[in-house]
């Protein structure tokens, strides 16, 4: 996130407004392991997914699995919002989403391991409970995946 | 979103882990944030400590371009589109080489270039596009062949400057507004 003094007024307001109540009751689990036994999976809400994989629509709450044994330097992002850079991804995919940085991490132990699929939703446009029923599915892929973790990227 | 645990960093909005191409300060980010996976109790909301360091103006590698110097033959959008898209092209295709074929252009089922022409005729025609749900995708390819070429030497670059280019110096950043207000006087187009 960013410094709302460093944003520009309408942006700011902007931002500002988005005043929701609660989700619900706040969730907490314990880790259950050291981190380098952890199994951690990627998700980012910047409309992120292989160039011949379906584009999220203008308002959209699906989500697309990213294969973390495929080349991330294929991701492109059809994000429908215009506030934000997309200088920094264009010139390296790691800024928004990291995968190469968590290989590194798996690699030197200081993970466990990673998720074998990632997943990116397009965070813009809708309320957060029409999230609700693709949140939940990718709640079971990860446990199918023996996830422990998710590192969540938005933009 | 109620996350148990968040890492707040004060990076401008699109650069979540702040500086692109620099693993080290990358590795720092996501190991604040991994951090928080022990602690005893939650909800948790971190700052992250460390800003991104301020480029200087005299550090930042310069645009390749120039918009603002290239003088108008003509005032089609056909001829002023048409006129940057063959400047910036071999920029483009220095930028393909040089991140290993790498460009966010695509998204689009048209390429770039074939956008910026149907951009240009609905300029020079005053029309909005018969299909809608091709603006927004041939646009945010088209901005990426720009950024991408803008950005073809290595170095970094400041994202302000990389704006003001775009949108004070383009001819397509005009087109874009113009667009808007073609939009705008349209009596078919519902906002």
């Amino acid at each position: 996130m960013v410094r709302l003094s460093d944003l520009p007024n309408y942006e700011r307001e902007h931002l500002l407004s988005k005043n929701l109540p609660p989700l619900g009751p706040a969730v907490w689990t314990k880790a259950k392991a050291d981190l380098s036994e952890l199994r951690i999976a990627l998700i980012t809400t910047a409309g992120l997914h292989y160039r011949d994989a379906q584009v999220f629509a203008f308002t959209d709450s699906t989500f697309r699995p990213i294969d973390g044994e495929e080349d991330p330097n294929n991701l492109v992002m059809s994000h429908s919002s215009v506030n934000f850079d997309k200088t920094g991804f264009s010139e390296d995919v790691n800024l928004v989403f990291p995968l190469q940085r968590f290989k590194e991490l798996a690699a030197k132990g200081t993970i466990g391991s990673l998720a074998s699929i990632h997943y990116s939703f397009m965070g813009a446009g809708l309320l957060p409970e029409s999230y609700e029923a693709g949140a939940a599915q990718v709640a079971g892929l990860l446990k199918q995946d023996e996830v422990d973790a998710v590192f969540l990227t938005p933009v | 979103m109620q996350p148990p645990r968040a890492l707040w960093v004060p990076f401008p909005l699109g650069r979540p882990l702040g500086k692109p191409a620099d693993p080290a300060f990358q590795i720092n980010v996501i190991l604040a944030a991994l951090a928080l996976l022990h602690r005893d109790r939650g909800p948790v909301l971190e700052d992250f400590p460390h800003d991104v360091p301020t480029l200087e103006a005299t550090e930042a590698a310069a645009c390749p371009v120039s918009f603002a110097a290239i003088p108008e033959q003509e005032n089609s959008w056909q001829a002023r589109l048409s006129n940057e898209l063959t400047i910036l092209q071999p920029w483009y295709e220095l930028s393909l080489r040089r991140r290993n074929g790498r460009t966010l252009a695509g998204v689009s089922k048209e390429t770039p270039q074939e956008n910026i022409q149907t951009l240009a005729t609905l300029l020079d025609e005053h029309k909005t596009p018969g299909d809608i749900s091709w603006l927004k995708p041939a646009v945010e390819d088209i901005k990426a062949f720009y950024y991408e070429a803008l950005t073809a030497q290595p170095g970094e670059y400041d994202s302000d400057a990389l704006q003001h280019v775009f949108w004070q110096e383009s001819s397509f950043g005009e087109a874009i507004l113009v667009l808007h207000d073609i939009f705008d006087s349209a009596p078919d187009v519902q906002s």
